[in-house]
């Protein structure tokens, strides 16, 4: 009788502990899974969000916030008015978010000028034109514009352009 | 005595094993339905982020209007949210899909604060046709971007030529003008004040009032991309968006306004004033305060022809 009880015993420890091992199995096996699925979940975030900048930056310097419109009797295409940008930068509060990345920056390449941040003293004998920043590190997308703004000589006004490089950066998931 | 404990025993193991096995099997199939569902939501995200970002190519740039065919492969319903919670408002999108006849998705809502989608508030199909019109009041201030269910038919009875030139140019082959009546298979009947119809869904008074009545509600427009807004878009997605737009202009009446004095330093003298607009745009309410703004913008447009120095 005692033996038939202990027989018992160890079938139903055996049982437990292969109840155990298949759970731990399961849970493992489950863990793998959703570190895999969270995984692919963040580079699928990564990638829209490079897409959302290169698509971006491909038509920021048309959105009315940067346009230089018909301001220089022209209609030039990817041409940003430095004079709003500027004005722009003093309001970018307004603006945080507004474009879905977390900076947007304009390096002037040529003529190359002082390596100073654009403001209202430097401006614009200065190379860069921090317009929304967020303080974190992130990729940075660019599409090459003209720069251009109303700049006057011996009394009379006239429209300068230059070379510069508009960026927007997003952060990448890891 | 023999017999009941056999009986015990085998009862027991069997019991043991079909508790057990039914909870594995519950548990398999409940983390399967979850993972489903799980994909779908993140399905529906995805497709709802992609949406937005294929308004950008649509961004115009000198041209005055766009449009795309947009297939999402399964059928979709989008849901349109606008929402006033910020400065510039939140365009918000939320996309759900039919498989195997049961709906997925729909529960994350990505938002875009530079978007201004005009659709109803929901639409279903697999084919969307989507175009954009360019806003200007007078300088640049946004793309209306159009979202219609391919499947949709919408019938136009006695447009102006200006109108059917307009919807020609979009190319959208689910919209047929006529001058008499509609056909009973179109979804949409859109009255203009020289049609002879009589069951129409929408009526637009594009000749005196400026008016469109739809669902009910009638809503105020004041050019032709505002009219095309009013027909295709929900009356309170409409309102909600112009409201949107109208913060816009305010922030970029500032802009200008602003370039305006900094300019003039450089011997580059407007005469343009953009109080005017900046104070009807922030104080703007509803769609009845378009007329005023499309007249103070009109006088805009009048004051800066022939001018040298020019500010947009």
């Amino acid at each position: 009788m005692v033996n038939v009880n202990k027989l018992g015993q160890m079938k139903i420890q055996q049982t437990a502990f292969v109840l155990i091992a298949l759970t731990l199995f399961f849970v493992l096996v489950g863990l793998f899974f959703l570190g895999f699925y969270l995984q692919s979940v963040k580079e699928d975030v990564s990638e829209l969000n490079s897409r959302q900048a290169k698509l971006l930056v491909s038509k920021l310097a048309n959105s009315p916030e940067f346009t230089c419109g018909t301001a220089f009797h022209s209609k030039y295409a990817d041409c940003v008015d430095s004079d709003k940008v500027l004005i722009l930068m003093q309001n970018s509060s307004r603006y945080k978010n507004f474009w879905g990345v977390d900076d947007i920056k304009i390096w002037k390449i040529h003529p190359s000028a002082t390596h100073e941040e654009c403001n209202v003293l430097t401006y614009p004998d200065c190379t860069t034109y921090n317009i929304l920043e967020s303080g974190t590190v992130g990729v940075y997308e660019s599409n090459f514009i003209s720069l251009c703004r109303i700049e006057q000589e011996g009394g009379k006004s006239y429209t300068k352009c230059e070379l510069a490089r508009l960026m927007v950066s997003y952060t990448k998931q890891t | 005595m023999n017999n009941k404990k056999g009986f015990m025993n085998v009862s027991f193991g069997w019991i043991f094993a079909l508790v057990v096995g039914a909870f594995i099997l519950f548990m398999a199939i409940y983390v399967s339905v979850s993972l489903i569902d799980l994909q779908g939501t993140n399905q529906g995200a995805q497709v709802s982020r992609n949406l937005g970002m294929i308004f950008d190519p649509l961004e115009t740039g000198f041209e005055d209007s766009k449009t795309t065919v947009l297939d999402i492969s399964l059928k979709s319903k989008i849901t349109n949210t606008c929402n006033l919670d910020s400065s510039f408002g939140t365009q918000g999108l939320k996309t759900s899909q039919k498989i195997f006849g049961k709906e997925h998705g729909g529960d994350i809502e990505v938002e875009f604060k530079n978007k201004y989608l005009f659709s109803d508030k929901i639409i279903e199909d697999r084919y969307f046709y989507i175009f954009s019109r360019k806003l200007d009041f007078p300088y640049k201030v946004a793309d209306l971007v159009f979202v219609i269910p391919k499947s949709k038919t919408y019938c136009f009875s006695g447009a102006h030529k200006r109108i059917t030139n307009l919807t020609m140019a979009l190319n959208l082959d689910n919209i047929v003008n006529v001058s008499g009546e509609c056909p009973d298979n179109a979804d949409e009947k859109v009255c203009f004040p020289n049609s002879p119809a009589s069951d129409c869904t929408i009526v637009v008074d594009n000749a005196v009032t400026q008016t469109t009545r739809k669902l009910g509600k009638t809503v105020t427009f004041g050019d032709d991309s505002t009219m095309l807004a009013s027909i295709f878009s929900d009356p309170e997605i409409y309102e909600c968006q112009m409201k949107r737009i109208m913060a816009r202009v305010a922030s970029l009446a500032y802009i200008y306004d602003q370039k305006k004095d900094y300019i003039e330093s450089k011997n580059c003298i407007t005469p343009i004033s953009l109080d005017n607009l900046y104070s009807q745009a922030i104080n703007y309410e509803d769609s009845s305060d378009l007329p005023l703004l499309y007249s103070t913008r009109n006088n805009l447009i009048d004051n800066s022809k022939f001018r040298d120095c020019l500010l947009w």
